[in-house]
């Protein structure tokens, strides 16, 4: 697999994340990646402060959510003819320079999906009641979907252009985390998991999951099965 | 008497209302078809539903049509919440296809270099 890095799309959900999102974009501009941002129906000028910033950007007229702005990112970047598409959080959590990581694992090992994991790499400010929920989590996801993962909720994965067309993600919401994982299951395809760096902030932390959202999670889980 | 007729004429509208929904929805008009049914027997024939409950262990006849109400009403929520949700995917697919047509490049001008794509 030939990838070269301007055929690379990072593609950003963001929903108000103004305060943050020049830098976090022109970060991942600066490594030499095309940048999609999808802003998510923000009240706040993410979407200007982004597009400064060197990113495409799309938005949604309506406030959808994370899944359904990842999905309609990944739309922009495969109809722009990306290679290998990275799902990158808005909220300064992830590291610019390892994407080339992902990437390079991505074509090393032959991979259409490179899921990052901060139980492999590292999670720095992780609070020990957030990491509980993390790993009650993952034992959740890898009974629910057999995938042999360290790491289920992790925003910052790699997926080949293959990858990337054989998965459809219907949870808008938080669910589509899990749904991901279930989308990579069924899809059959390889895929490897590789360390990052998950770094928190009392920012991050603020935007961050919370455990009652858990349940919201487990019940749209439920209803998309009902009615598939 | 007064009641039943109500009650009656009630229950012969859904009866009609099933006949009209067959062919969109089968199966929610077999269900209300048979709910209207055994409506109308229970309406006319009221002991017999209190028979029914004490058959299976309920005190009273309009406990067991209570129950039945709640267990109804309980599947009706759930089809609601379903059906809610498909039509969000409706709308979540309406409002990708407008931000995709909206799309906005990157400013130019203001974006550091990169090497040439040719898309």
């Amino acid at each position: 697999m030939t990838i070269t890095r301007d055929n690379i799309w990072v593609v950003i959900p963001a929903f108000n994340e103004g305060q943050v999102i020049a830098d976090v974009v022109a970060g991942v501009v600066r490594e030499g990646y095309r940048v999609v941002l999808v802003d998510d129906g923000s009240a706040d000028a993410t979407g200007d402060f982004a597009a400064a910033a060197g990113a495409d950007v799309v938005r949604h007229p309506i406030n959808l959510g994370q899944g359904a702005g990842l999905q309609t990112g990944i739309a922009y970047a495969l109809a722009r003819g990306a290679d290998a598409i990275v799902t990158f959080d808005a909220d300064g959590q992830h590291r610019a320079s390892e994407i080339a990581l992902l990437i390079e694992t991505l074509a090393r090992e032959n991979a259409d999906f490179v899921l990052g994991s901060r139980f492999k790499g590292a999670a720095v400010n992780l609070p020990p009641r957030r990491r509980l929920l993390l790993k009650a989590a993952t034992l959740f996801t890898r009974v629910t979907t057999g995938l042999d993962v360290s790491d289920a909720h992790n925003g910052f994965r790699a997926l080949s252009r293959r990858g990337a067309q054989a998965i459809t993600l219907r949870q808008n919401r938080m669910a589509h985390a899990s749904e991901i994982l279930h989308e990579i299951a069924r899809s059959g395809l390889r895929y490897v998991e590789a360390p990052v760096t998950i770094e928190y902030s009392a920012y991050s932390l603020a935007k961050g999951q919370k455990i009652s959202d858990s349940i919201v999670i487990m019940v749209d889980l439920f209803a998309r099965r009902l009615h598939r | 008497m007064i009641a039943q007729l109500l009650l009656t004429a009630l229950l012969m509208a859904i009866l009609l209302y099933s006949w009209i929904a067959y062919r969109k929805s089968p199966a929610v008009a077999l269900l209300s078809f048979l709910a209207s049914l055994a409506g109308l027997y229970l309406v006319w024939l009221p002991n017999h539903a209190s028979t029914l409950a004490h058959w299976i262990g309920i005190g009273r006849g309009v406990d067991l049509v209570l129950y039945v109400w709640v267990g109804i009403s309980l599947i009706l929520l759930l089809n609601l919440h379903l059906k809610l949700r498909a039509q969000m995917e409706v709308i979540t697919q309406l409002a990708r296809a407008i931000a995709l047509a909206n799309a906005l490049p990157s400013r130019p001008g203001q974006e550091p270099p990169r090497p040439q794509s040719g898309d």
